[in-house]
């Protein structure tokens, strides 16, 4: 290693990934490049060991044309292929001193000229190689094993064949570019890398870059000494050679280093390419340095090639068969949500198909305030928190193998909930469903730590062990497939569909109600006319009988005729009370501020006026503002304090308190007597209509009161009841909200 | 020749009729009373036609007029009367057992002069009556310029 590289590479494996390692200026010693001019054919640039191999001093190539510097006739013109695509010649021999050399002739067009290789033709290589038999081997194998782990073992068994490495490697590389050893073929010489990871940072992100445009690395002997490409830089470019697609292209000395630690002195790697993109790698290695045929090399490129497909195929094959399965459950689940008057239970009484959708443990669906849990997950409180945090994140699908990673609360569910998937049924409510996924503890077993050493002396350095260097990875559950979550997103979609039509299907019953309250409003209207009437006849005609007869009827015909006047009377008051009842659930509530300070007190007074002399202890503490419908707001009023007055007629002195408190949000009102009270046991009853808890000879009135008072608070948000003992008075409370409502339409 | 026209009550339920001309006659109204039992025969009295078509010229003192009447309910007449140039002075009371505030709301938009809710205590109505009768049927005086049906200027009283 020269001092400036060593320098180049001291600081980290930052460096490692900027070094430029399509263009070293160097090739390794097993072959001659050379780089001429794509019409004259005139050699630009040779590698140094030309000049051994040639024997005349490389300085007088330049210049002259390939075939002349050579004593050959190779014809280069129209008979290349595209740029960057390799191609064999033919072998030649060249008379070095030392005697007739064979070489093999490759060539490929690049950075604005011709690299032309020759490579040397391995001493053990016979004259013919044999690819073809072991192609057809893999071929007619991988019928009979469709599993991938399968077909990877018979490549890296052929691929052995062909190449005669002591050991073969079928890598495969997960999402973060970390490689998994999952077919292995060796003999004794090296150990077994079988189910071994190796870190992404060994092979470099500008390495993969390379092996996707170049998918056949070779180093023949680890320990080679690398041979300068002369004049340094590229005329053409001025710049260093680009070797991308050179067969014969120095390593990184780090690489290097690396093999050696690794006990290999020769590699060879394939590129296993899927949609273009890097899925794995088939890598070989020779305990001691071994040179292989550009035959070979194809053979194992073709096989590589056929391998991709394979394995891709059958990935998507299974993927593919993923899908099906989980479409039937989704419409499964579609057809039950549809039949359920509520959408969710259609979930909720299927919860398997649910689990299965996404291949989940447990699941919870959070739902107009519902909380419903299905399998192994978080309690209830728990998945409620995770729903508002999901709501103030916002988004519609969410998915995480690593919950804990996101939500640090996360950390003491990892039992149950290490993974999370979780789709929006509706914005407005933060309604999700949730699916959780427990802890799976993942052992990985690194081929020796996954970092790479910087040592003491500061020069960076391969990995000096090798031993397995376990890591076991917590808090993460297995990642969800894309599958997966498509499945969810699409009983997303489902759902929001669902409940938008539940939502037209409300928006039509509003309005079925509607004409249907419009046609009580009519009924209303003949009840109040028609039942009027001959209330109203009963009532005069008894008046004119008994005027008419005042002298003939006796007193008790007469205290007949007043009862029925009476009855009739009431009657109508009940009739009038009603309707009015009924308008009060009807009319459009008015909402301004009011003041329940100046309220209260003005009713008092007017009680006081009526009371006839009474004396009545009024004990009205200071009111706050609220908004609502004053005229509706001054009925309550009216009625708790007329109640008040009304109850405690008994008492000599009445005594009436009128307080509030405020409690949280909303304002708890409440008015108490010294007056009759009443039965805890009919509490319930106080407010409805009609109701009543004393004689009518003992409290007159229809029993509408309090159910006014209900209905009106209600309206406005709040809520009604009320506290008493016989004969030891009574408190009536309602509360209102402290901001008033919007009125919902 | 006395000034006093007549009142036209416009009643169909025969009790109603019964109990609203004994509450008049206690009024000690002077002013003859003229029944119409239904909407028509309202308007054929207020136009001098069919029935009424050879009655003496002159519009009545007021009209107490029910709301549900057969056949032209008590809200068409009104409307038909207040968008007559030539009756629309004609005061016109709104006789209803209805509370419904809808009723009230429409008749006022319509030029209801008076709109009574018809009390359930016979007393009470006796004094809605008689209140209505003196107001209407005896102060109130057309507005100056008001034309009885033949066209001719209102006579000065004699």
């Amino acid at each position: 290693m020269s001092q400036a590289e060593a320098t180049r590479i001291r600081d980290d494996l930052a460096a490692c990934e900027r070094e430029p390692i399509h263009a070293p200026g160097q090739i390794q010693p097993h072959g001659l490049l050379f780089f001429i001019d794509q019409t004259s054919e005139h050699i630009l640039q040779a590698s140094a060991n030309a000049e051994a191999a040639l024997g005349f001093p490389i300085r007088t190539i330049f210049g002259s044309p390939l075939n002349a510097a050579l004593g050959v006739d190779l014809t280069f013109k129209d008979t290349l292929g595209e740029p960057g695509r390799g191609r064999y010649f033919r072998s030649i021999k060249l008379n070095s001193p030392e005697g007739p050399v064979s070489y093999h002739v490759l060539a490929h067009q690049h950075d604005g000229g011709i690299v032309v290789e020759l490579e040397g033709i391995p001493a053990d290589e016979s004259e013919l190689v044999d690819a073809y038999s072991p192609i057809e081997q893999f071929l007619t194998s991988r019928a009979e094993d469709g599993e991938s782990a399968g077909l990877a073992n018979i490549a890296a068994q052929v691929i052995r064949r062909v190449t005669s490495f002591d050991r073969v490697l079928v890598y495969r590389f997960d999402e973060a570019w970390n490689g998994t050893v999952i077919a292995e073929d060796r003999n004794e010489r090296l150990p077994s890398y079988l189910g071994l990871s190796f870190p992404a940072s060994d092979i470099p992100k500008q390495a993969r870059e390379l092996y996707k445009l170049n998918r056949i690395r070779l180093i023949a002997d680890a320990g080679y000494s690398p041979v300068s490409i002369v004049p340094e830089l590229n005329p053409l470019t001025n710049r260093p050679l680009d070797l991308t697609f050179s067969t014969l292209r120095s390593v990184s000395p780090i690489h290097l280093e690396y093999m050696q630690n690794m006990g290999t002195m020769a590699s060879m790697s394939f590129s296993l390419l899927r949609d273009g993109e890097l899925w794995g790698l088939i890598s070989c290695h020779n305990s001691v340095p071994r040179q292989t045929s550009f035959q070979r090399r194809a053979a194992c490129d073709i096989l590589c090639q056929i391998l991709s497909f394979q394995l891709a195929s059958q990935e998507r094959n299974r993927e593919g068969q993923h899908l099906i399965f989980l479409q039937r459950v989704q419409s499964q689940l579609l057809r039950y949500m549809t039949e359920s008057p509520r959408f969710i239970d259609g979930l909720l009484e299927h919860p398997d198909d649910l689990l299965v959708l996404t291949g989940s443990q447990g699941a919870a669906i959070l739902f107009e305030r519902e909380c419903h849990l299905i399998g192994d997950t978080p309690a209830e409180d728990q998945v409620r928190e995770i729903g508002r945090w999901l709501y103030e994140a916002g988004a519609e699908v969410f998915h995480t193998d690593c919950l804990a990673e996101r939500w640090p609360k996360a950390e003491s569910l990892r039992h149950v909930a290490s993974g999370m998937l979780s789709v929006s049924i509706s914005k407005l409510e933060g309604s999700y469903v949730l699916w959780f996924r427990p802890e799976s503890v993942r052992a990985i077993v690194w081929g020796g730590e996954p970092d790479k050493a910087v040592s003491g002396d500061h020069r960076i350095s391969p990995r000096k062990s090798f031993e397995a260097w376990k890591q076991i990875i917590q808090l993460h559950s297995t990642p969800w497939r894309s599958s997966e979550i498509s499945a969810a997103t699409e009983l997303r979609n489902s759902m929001v569909g669902i409940v938008l039509r539940r939502a037209e299907e409300i928006a039509q019953l509003n309005s079925e109600l509607e004409r249907s309250n419009k046609e009580l409003e009519a009924f209303s209207y003949s009840v109040s006319h028609d039942l009027r009437a001959p209330l109203r006849h009963i009532a005069g005609y008894a008046d004119l009988l008994r005027e008419s007869s005042e002298t003939s009827l006796n007193d008790k015909a007469m205290r007949y005729l007043n009862t029925i006047n009476e009855s009739a009377e009431f009657a109508g008051t009940l009739v009038d009370n009603l309707l009015h009842f009924s308008r009060v659930g009807r009319a459009r509530l008015d909402m301004m501020p009011i003041n329940f300070d100046l309220l209260v007190r003005e009713i008092s007074r007017e009680l006081d006026r009526d009371s006839g002399g009474r004396q009545i202890e009024w004990n009205i503490s200071p009111l706050p503002t609220v908004e609502g419908d004053l005229v509706m707001l001054r009925t309550v009023w009216r009625n708790l304090l007329e109640n008040a007055i009304k109850y405690t007629r008994d008492r000599p002195v009445a005594t009436v308190e009128v307080g509030f408190e405020k409690k949280g949000r909303e304002f708890v009102f409440f008015v108490r007597d010294n007056g009759t009270g009443f039965d805890m046991k009919y509490a319930d009853k106080l407010f409805g209509v009609f109701q009543r808890l004393h004689r009518m000879e003992d409290y007159a009135g229809t029993g509408i009161g309090l159910a006014n008072v209900r209905r009106i608070v209600a309206r406005h948000g709040g809520r009604t009841w009320a506290a008493g003992e016989l004969d030891k008075g009574a408190t009536f409370y309602f509360s209102l909200p402290e901001k008033g409502i919007s009125e919902a339409v | 020749m006395s000034a006093l026209r007549p009142i036209l009550l416009v009643e169909d339920n025969p009790k109603d009729l019964e109990l609203t001309l004994t509450a008049l006659e206690r009024s000690r109204l002077a002013n003859d009373v003229v029944i119409a039992r239904d909407g028509v025969e309202a308007l054929d009295y207020l136009y001098c036609r069919g029935e009424h078509a050879n009655r003496a010229p002159g519009h009545p003192a007021v009209v107490l007029l029910d709301l549900k009447l057969p056949r032209v309910d008590g809200l068409q007449v009104l409307e038909q009367v207040k968008k007559d140039a030539d009756l629309k002075s004609i005061p016109v009371v709104m006789l209803t057992a209805s509370r419904e505030e809808l009723d009230l709301v429409r008749s006022y938009k319509l030029g209801v002069n008076a709109y009574v809710v018809k009390p359930v205590g016979f007393k009470e109505f006796l004094d809605a009556v008689r209140d209505l009768g003196v107001f209407w049927a005896v102060l109130n005086e057309p507005p100056p310029g008001a034309t009885d049906s033949n066209g001719n200027g209102r006579r000065p009283p004699e």
